[in-house]
């Protein structure tokens, strides 16, 4: 509990510890980490075919060029690196292996054939140049669509008809209810291919300790505990003697919460050269080999009643995969995810679906921001505006009819999961009201034919899976995902305090918000509170940053850790105050006698005592120091909620599209730090903008892919970037220690959905069907056209 | 990548069809060639520099004519290897019609390219290509056609 008198840190706008050294150009990321003078660089030689048998590798010229230290293929590195197989304990999952460099056979463009070390980066890049390798072309299964066939070239021998993982579900009245409803309303969505495109690409530095023979490794991920545990298993290397650290990490969006080839080949290659090895991609590497998401297809059936209420929902989704599993959440992430979070705040008591993730020539997939959240909530919340379309009845009306209203909570949904807060409704009439959406309509029944925009607007209601503990990844089999956070505290001989927080920030602003956690639980001081993470030397073993994880869990450990330490100084305390422990109250780095509020110790002289430096002895039972560890494990997840309504123009003759108001109600639980919150909501909108509006990673029909820069892979800028207004609904959660819910995600979430529906009912009046991403103004026009074409046709 | 044209040569059928069967003529006509010889009498092996965008490439590669109906058309199949740069293949339908002492080469390509090439080229190549086919008929054209050119060039 917080003590009464101490003033508050957790709800206040604190600014961020890491602002001043970041904007001052100091962060210091992988590439900033001065490398010994004997390190050696690698770089790969990569496959130009989506799929093709690897005849023979010519690595002479390579190892001739002076500067050249080795070469290497897969052969070479099978000697003393094992395969990644990414294990997932999931009915219906077929496993892949994949070696670090590719053996006999290469299944997507970019996959790495060969690494060159070399003294120089550049000497490294030269000679993965003069690397020659005989392909024999073969035929590639690239679009989702095509793969997904009988007769598609297989990725794996070992996995018939490119299903790498299947799955469904249908709860005990489905059929019934489904059978028995008035009408039917369907639609196919089909979502774009995108990726994370972090600011700074993926790299690391492996150093050896040759004294302790360790390994000391830098690398850019959101997951160095994972990243140690996986080194250790695929290197059997011992894991005590691998230090993995985390300097600055300059985006991370998930792309970086995979454990990547590169990695292994990295710390392979110090331990067996022992020397030092650094690796730092460039763009289209990035690009190229990086994890793509969301090359979704949706099909939607909702069975509904006169009124648009949905009396069951089936779901059939198909998601692209990749060449392989990536690791470690696997090519089953978007698929159970969007087939399982699609309900969200609908209460939707009949539901079936049946998901699969489908092997393709192309890039792995993995767990981009949001995963298929997004996607799901663009499908059913598309479903919404088309129920509404069909009856005649307004969507945001057929939205506040399905869902979950606030006495239902706490809520079990259709699939056995607890909601244990949420504010759906308050969300949506909040929203509604300050978008203005009556007047809005009003205005938009007013428009005439000749106008020479055409205006929509567009609703998301969702919730958010977060901070899902040990329970959440059970459910989805993933085994290589523990859960759990955990955070360490010590109160140093000075009275400072030192906090160690399982986590790895990448850009989020921790140093600053689990100070404020600790500050308000723990009784200190904001600024007594030091706070460091991403070195698995120091810090607690935990599950990382990602999945909106970093408030719920490392939040929950800091405050059972602060609980448990606070009885400590609460007892040595008491004994120097001379009063009963219950009197005493931690407030402002100080130990007060509730009672006699004048009588206090600070931290300093509890410490002194707890680490026996000065003459008054320690208590007797109490044991020197003052520190403790706690491990949290979060409730299955938490869930936040929040509703996007979405204004926009689409211009009648270039189809471009402008957001003319953007308005996000959010509850995101117990906040800490509302303006950090705010940031995480305004990156997720931006990105989603981006995934709606115009990114889209292209492969040609033989799997080459098309735009591995950013001059062809279209981005938002600052320019796209319309005004947000935020407003929240705290609603904490009473499943998760402290109330806090989680944020990272919620902004993408929402706005791919509200985006792509504001276009669809913009362009509804010409009768156009808008169902796929990106919304690029070619499609755009030739949905406009083909139905301007089709009137045509009629008049004639 | 698809495109078709076709080009005028004041030339006789049967003297074109000499010109685009003759390493050296070839060779001079190619923008970028470097080295061409004849291994048969419808196999050519070449080095080609191209520049495509950001991208420099020397290709190595092989042309081969196939359905040859001389001198009326043929069909012209290759590929090239640019190492790290990726590869490019393709094949042309290439036909000769001759109509007062002039030729019209009319010809329809089919081509892919790979790697790094498809990957930031892609942008930029079919206006590359269609740049180098020009250039190599501008080229040929000044090789066979006698005395003053005129105005040779697309039509």
């Amino acid at each position: 509990m917080i003590a009464q008198g101490h003033p508050r840190s957790i709800g206040k706008h604190v600014p961020r510890r890491e602002d001043p050294y970041l904007l001052r150009g100091e962060g210091r990321f992988l590439d900033d980490i001065a490398e010994p003078k004997d390190t050696l660089f690698l770089s790969f030689a990569m496959s130009p075919h989506a799929h093709a048998r690897i005849l023979a590798i010519r690595t002479d010229a390579a190892s001739a060029l002076p500067g050249v230290v080795a070469v290497y293929t897969a052969e070479d590195m099978a000697r003393f690196v094992k395969p990644i197989r990414t294990v997932i304990e999931i009915q219906g999952y077929r496993a892949s292996s994949r070696m670090v460099l590719a053996q006999d056979e290469v299944r997507f463009v970019g996959e790495h054939v060969a690494v060159v070390v070399a003294e120089d980066p550049y000497i490294a890049q030269d000679a993965a140049e003069l690397i020659e390798v005989d392909y024999e072309p073969l035929p590639a299964a690239v679009r989702l669509e095509e793969a997904d066939s009988e007769s598609a070239p297989l990725v794996h021998e070992d996995i018939p008809r490119n299903v790498m993982f299947e799955a469904a579900f249908a709860s005990p009245d489905f059929q019934a209810a489904f059978e028995s409803a008035e009408m039917i309303v369907s639609e196919t969505f089909r979502t774009g291919r995108v990726a994370g495109v972090p600011l700074e690409p993926r790299g690391c530095l492996a150093l050896l300790d040759h004294v302790a023979d360790s390994l000391l490794f830098y690398t850019s991920t959101q997951i160095p505990h994972l990243a140690r545990t996986a080194l250790s298993e695929i290197l059997d290397f011992p894991e005590p003697r691998i230090r993995v650290v985390t300097p600055e990490v300059g985006g991370g969006f998930g792309t970086k919460a995979q454990f990547y080839t590169e990695e292994v080949v990295t710390a392979a290659l110090a331990l067996n050269l022992r020397r030092p090895i650094k690796w730092v991609q460039d763009r289209r590497e990035e690009l190229l080999t990086s994890i793509h998401a969301r090359d979704h297809i949706y099909r939607l059936e909702a069975a509904i009643d006169g009124e648009g209420r949905i009396k069951a929902l089936r779901t059939d989704l198909t998601t692209n995969a990749g060449a392989y599993s990536s690791y470690p959440f696997g090519c089953t992430l978007e698929a159970t995810g969007g087939a399982r979070m699609i309900v969200g705040p609908y209460d939707i008591r009949n539901y079936a679906f049946h998901t699969r993730a489908i092997a393709t020539h192309t890039c792995p997939s993995g767990a981009y921001r949001g995963v298929a959240q997004p996607s799901c909530f663009m499908a059913i919340e598309g479903l919404m505006d088309r129920i509404g379309r069909k009856l005649g009845i307004d969507p945001a009306t057929v939205r506040q009819r399905n869902l979950i209203r606030s006495e239902q909570l706490p809520y079990t949904n259709v699939l056995g999961v607890r909601y244990d807060t949420g504010s759906y409704e308050e969300c949506l009439r909040r929203a509604l009201e300050r978008v203005d959406y009556w007047n809005f309509r009003k205005r938009q029944a007013e428009a005439r034919d000749d106008d020479e925009v055409l205006r929509g607007i567009g609703i998301c209601c969702f919730t958010e899976v977060a901070g899902a503990g040990s329970g959440g990844w059970r459910v989805r089999g993933l085994t290589k995902v523990p859960g759990f956070d955990s955070a360490s505290i010590k109160v140093e001989p000075t009275g400072k305090v030192t906090l160690l927080v399982s986590q790895a920030a990448a850009g989020q602003g921790h140093l600053t918000t689990f100070a404020q956690v600790l500050a308000d639980y723990l009784g200190v001081k904001v600024e007594d509170v030091f706070v460091s993470e991403g070195d698995t030397a120091t810090a607690p073993y935990g599950t990382n940053t990602f999945a909106s994880r970093g408030a719920v869990a490392a939040g929950g450990a800091v405050i059972k850790a602060a609980q448990s330490l606070r009885q400590k100084i609460a007892r040595i305390a008491a004994f120097l105050l001379d009063v009963d422990v219950e009197r005493v109250e931690l407030t402002e780095s100080k130990a007060i006698d509730k009672e006699n509020p004048e009588k206090s110790v600070d931290f300093r002289q509890v410490a002194q005592i707890a680490y026996s430096m000065t003459s008054v002895a320690l208590p007797q039972g109490e044991s020197f120091g003052l520190e403790v560890v706690e491990m949290y494990d979060p409730p299955l997840a938490t869930w936040p909620n929040a509703v996007h309504a979405v204004v926009v123009a689409v211009d009648r003759r270039t189809a471009k599209v402008s957001i003319e108001k953007y308005v996000v109600v959010h509850d995101s639980g117990r906040l800490i730090n509302p303006m950090i919150v705010d940031g995480q909501i305004h990156g997720g909108i931006v990105q989603g903008i981006g995934e709606a509006l115009m990114e889209q990673i292209v492969y040609d029909e033989d799997g080459q892919m098309l735009n591995a820069n950013l001059l062809d892979y279209l981005m938002p800028m600052a320019l796209d970037v319309p005004q947000i207004d935020i407003s929240h609904i705290e609603t904490p959660s009473i499943d998760a220690l402290g109330g806090f819910k989680g944020v990272g995600e919620g902004g993408v979430i929402g706005a791919v959905p509200a985006v792509t529906n504001a276009v669809a009912d913009a362009l509804a009046r010409t009768g156009a069907n808008i169902n796929r991403l990106p919304l690029r103004p070619s499609y755009l026009l030739r949905e406009m056209r083909r139905r301007q074409l089709a009137v045509d046709g009629d008049r004639k | 990548m698809n495109f078709a044209g076709e080009h005028l040569i004041r030339s006789p059928k049967h003297a074109v069809w000499d010109a685009i069967n003759d390493p050296d003529v070839l060779r001079d006509a190619i923008p970028g060639c470097q080295e061409l010889h004849k291994k048969s009498d419808t196999e050519f092996d070449a080095v080609v520099q191209v520049k495509v965008g950001p991208l420099k490439a020397k290709f190595k590669g092989s042309v081969r004519l196939e359905d040859i109906q001389q001198p009326h058309r043929c069909a012209i199949v290759g590929e090239g290897q640019g190492g790290v740069a990726g590869f490019a293949k393709g094949n042309a339908q290439v036909e000769l019609i001759e109509s007062q002492g002039a030729t019209l080469i009319r010809y329809n390509v089919h081509a892919a390219i790979g790697g790094k090439l498809a990957q930031i080229g892609s942008r930029v190549v079919q206006g590359v290509a269609t740049r180098l086919t020009l250039q190599f008929f501008e080229n040929l054209v000044a090789r066979i056609e006698p005395g003053d050119a005129g105005e040779p060039g697309p039509v």
